[in-house]
């Protein structure tokens, strides 16, 4: 019972707090944080614990976001096969250009992935025009049914729902960190000779990590869609690309609570710089200059061993949701 | 016969002199209170096994490597913190292991470098030492032999008439007859220069160095200074 | 397609792949030599472009203000070095990546409170056109792809001819036993960088007759530019030339057969390249992951 406990405590503080949250702040505010933060997640997923950079998240928030929306444009009006349409054509995307994109360095893996989310920005914009009706973008808020028990038109069911997928997705996360799998992760990000040397595939560890964490951001793109109700090629526009990074950044590479944390930081920053200056490129690109420049491990990441220390007295270690391991 | 390592003070007419070094790869310790002194124009070699910490030693003396902990003097500059290229400049000089030259590179733009970084556009010593490389001059380093490389390599090396040549394993992989002409080069240059050899040929350096010290997992385990001492057999025995 | 549109599309391809290398020989040297990529060269692309819109008003001449973009995205470049990436150098590729995004979303900040959001045109500094085998073609495109030859036969130049120009070559090959020969590797970094910088500023001033500048246009041409140097190879300069006017020509024709795909094809042939060789035509395999 206490070791269940120990497992879930932090999970259920940090969704504590998220419900806390909602009753304080203003509702389109918070929901876009919760679906934020699992676009984060993956792409915390891929950096932290595989090392990969990728500049081309927007991507597969798209492709998650555009298949939803033409389901719900064209055929149909459950919300929930959207998001599941969506949640598939994210997958189906991973698989097929994983093979090609892992076995890539890392830096022209970055920079492919950038060249994937123009190449869909162009797609969206121009050359399947005819169906997504380009700069325009798909609105289909009216089509959306109501569904029984959670009514996703509502944005307060909305939120319950896209609470309960985070925690979801979270603890699926953590599961797989504690697993013998999220062990082979880190490993291939730190060595991945000896990582050969024990039997293991490091093209097959990263290959699946690629897929899960893509499947995530597209999870978060039909999350995206059937919230707004409405999706335009702007999703994906390279000007976003910084969006994952910085934010996954700012919350702590790799760590599990980072990404709720820094999207958080991230909306809210968005949020008021942008009501007071406008100019948040300014703020948000020398912001990570300095947190790159003064170290990796972000607001999360440097708080996490204090908390630790004050609440398990024990000595900060590198251990589980805390290993920020680099060279 | 010295066997333990020495505890005598620095002497000022030391061109080189370690003392209390310790370096480690991150978490991983590979150096232990590493002492070592060389005198002017003297030959000193250093022979361990493979891992021992011979070339991290050598590469801490250039400023490649960080040290924890310990003082790398010559005379009375010190060197630890100073940029790789500082050193090079203060006349100590390293010549590194694997024979790899600028590949893309003629053997005379090898050199060219060499007197661009020292100001030094005499070659004649380089040509005298190392005749071959005259013929070998417009070729491209990548097309050398490995014998023809560490000729190169040392001859470039002694541009700007270095104080200490650091030699990482320079017979590694030669033919007889070019480590018997490297041998006499090495004699023949130790009348200016002092010289650390990092070595696995015993034979070799027992026969010019005056002094071995002998690096066994970081650690040296013997100081042999007494020319009676310095024999293969007896080096194997600390290894 | 009658022979007038060809020859109209095939200079248009030549004008933009010459921008295309100016840009990707930066990114290239950068990374062969200090091992970082550099994303902040778009930056200095934008810089040349609003630098050049704003001195052609000041001043009437828009070659003056290509020079000047030129020199000023330089002195950014310098001072961009000096301050950030000096610290960085040592770590894992990553990191230059996302730090030089910063700066580059960053100065697009800058660009925006400066000059504001609404895209300027710069006029083109010669509207003459010249009959190439019955086709008016405009000289002003002829120009740039004129000076991005040349460009490259200085680069040649320099990197074969002079000492210096050998140091980097050396250094791109391995750096530290530059160091080991007493050359201060440190002023070399520095130097590249600038050319770095100032070629992307004379790419973004030479661009910006062709294009209306706005804050965002380094971004809009960061995937071709990135595509380029990945099918050149990073770190080569022959690659670069070659897949800079090999992507210009792609994107040129291939709009005049169907638009929009033509902006993807290089993204597909940079696929089939990485299918056959990860690391691009001429890229060399030395670094680990």
């Amino acid at each position: 019972m206490l070791k269940a406990w120990r497992w879930w405590w932090g999970i259920v503080l940090a969704f504590s707090l998220l419900l806390v949250a909602r009753v304080f702040l203003p509702l389109p505010f918070i929901n876009e944080v919760v679906i934020f933060s699992i676009y984060t997640m993956g792409c915390s997923f891929l950096l932290g614990r595989v090392g990969f950079i990728s500049f081309g998240q927007p991507a597969y928030l798209a492709v998650g976001a555009y298949a939803t929306a033409f389901y719900l444009f064209y055929y149909g009006t459950n919300p929930y096969i959207g998001i599941l349409l969506g949640v598939a054509a994210g997958g189906i995307v991973a698989v097929i250009v994983g093979p090609l994109f892992v076995r890539l360095r890392s830096d022209y893996f970055a920079l492919v992935n950038l060249a994937l989310a123009v190449i869909v920005f162009y797609l969206m914009q121009k050359v399947l025009a005819g169906i997504t009706h380009g700069d325009n973008g798909l609105w289909f808020l009216t089509n959306i049914a109501s569904t029984p028990v959670l009514d996703l038109g509502k944005p307060g069911h909305f939120f319950i729902f896209a609470w309960l997928v985070t925690l979801a997705v979270w603890a699926f996360y953590k599961y797989l960190d504690d697993s013998v799998y999220g062990a082979c992760c880190l490993a291939t990000k730190i060595n991945e000779d000896k990582l050969k040397f024990l039997g293991y595939d490091n093209f097959r560890i990263r290959l699946l990590a690629f897929v899960i964490a893509n499947t995530t951001t597209a999870l978060a793109g039909s999350m995206y869609a059937v919230y707004l109700g409405f999706v335009s090629p702007e999703i994906t526009s390279p000007a976003r690309a910084a969006d994952p990074v910085v934010v996954t950044i700012l919350g702590g590479v790799g760590t599990l609570y980072g990404p709720i944390v820094g999207a958080f930081a991230y909306t809210g920053m968005k949020d008021v710089v942008s009501k007071l200056i406008g100019n948040w490129e300014l703020i948000i690109g020398f912001l990570l200059v300095f947190i790159m420049l003064a170290g990796e491990k972000g607001i999360w990441g440097t708080l996490q061993p204090l908390f630790e220390k004050l609440l398990f007295r024990k000595k900060a270690s590198a251990t589980d949701d805390g290993a920020e391991v680099h060279r | 016969m010295s066997m333990a390592p020495d505890n005598e003070p620095p002497q000022s007419g030391d061109i080189l002199c370690v003392s209390g070094l310790n370096v480690a790869y991150g978490e991983a310790r590979v150096l232990f209170d590493i002492d070592m002194r060389v005198g002017p124009r003297q030959i000193v070699a250093c022979v361990g096994r493979n891992g021992a910490g011979k070339t991290t030693l050598l590469k801490s003396i250039a400023g490649f490597l960080k040290p924890l902990a310990g003082a790398v003097t010559s005379g009375t500059t010190n060197l630890v913190g100073q940029p790789s290229y500082d050193i090079a400049r203060l006349g100590i000089k390293y010549v590194p292991q694997d024979k790899k030259v600028f590949s893309d590179l003629t053997v005379a733009e090898n050199l060219e470098l060499g007197s661009y970084a020292t100001k030094d556009y005499n070659w004649d010593p380089v040509t005298t030492y190392f005749p071959k490389l005259k013929v070998l001059m417009h070729r491209k380093a990548g097309y050398l032999s490995g014998g023809e490389r560490q000729m190169l390599m040392i001859g470039r090396a002694l541009l700007g008439s270095p104080q200490v040549l650091l030699i990482d394993e320079p017979t590694e992989g030669l033919a007889p007859s070019i480590v018997t002409h490297l041998r006499n080069v090495f004699s023949e240059l130790s009348k200016n220069t002092a010289l650390v050899i990092v070595e696995q040929n015993l034979p070799l350096v027992c026969a010019i160095s005056s002094k071995v010290y002998a690096i066994k997992e970081g650690r040296v385990v013997a100081e042999l200074a007494d020319p009676e001492s310095i024999k293969p057999e007896i080096c194997e025995r600390f290894l | 397609m009658d022979a007038q549109l060809l020859i109209s599309g095939v200079i248009f391809g030549l004008s933009i792949g010459g921008i295309f290398f100016l840009m990707a020989i930066g990114l290239s040297l950068c990374f062969g030599l200090m091992r970082i990529i550099s994303l902040d060269q778009l930056l200095y692309y934008s810089v040349g472009g609003y630098i050049t819109y704003s001195v052609s008003l000041a001043a009437g001449s828009v070659w003056l203000g290509v020079l000047a973009g030129c020199a000023v995205a330089g002195i950014v470049a310098f001072a961009v070095e000096r301050l950030i990436f000096r610290r960085i150098y040592e770590r894992e590729l990553t990191y230059s990546m996302i730090t030089s995004f910063g700066i580059l979303i960053g100065g697009i900040g800058v660009i925006k409170s400066i000059w504001g959001v609404v895209p300027r045109p710069v006029p083109v500094p010669t509207m003459i056109q010249w009959n190439v085998i019955g086709t008016e073609v405009p000289v002003y495109r002829l120009i740039v792809f004129a000076l991005a030859i040349v460009v490259y036969a200085g680069i040649w130049l320099f990197l074969n001819r002079t000492i210096i120009g050998k140091a980097i070559r050396a250094g791109i090959e391995d750096v530290e036993h530059v160091e080991g020969l007493g050359i201060n590797v440190s002023r070399l970094f520095t130097l590249t960088f600038i050319i770095a910088g100032a070629l992307s500023g004379l790419a973004g001033g030479l661009h910006a007759p062709l294009i209306m500048v706005d804050p965002q246009m380094g971004l809009e041409v960061l995937a071709f530019v990135f595509m380029v140097v990945i099918i050149g190879g990073l770190g080569s300069i022959k690659g670069t030339l070659i897949s800079a006017f090999l992507v210009g020509q792609v994107v040129s024709l291939g709009s005049l057969i169907y638009a929009p795909l033509a902006q993807m094809a290089p993204f597909a042939i940079m696929l089939v390249i990485l299918l056959i060789k990860p690391t691009g035509l001429y890229g060399s395999a030395l670094l680990k992951r």
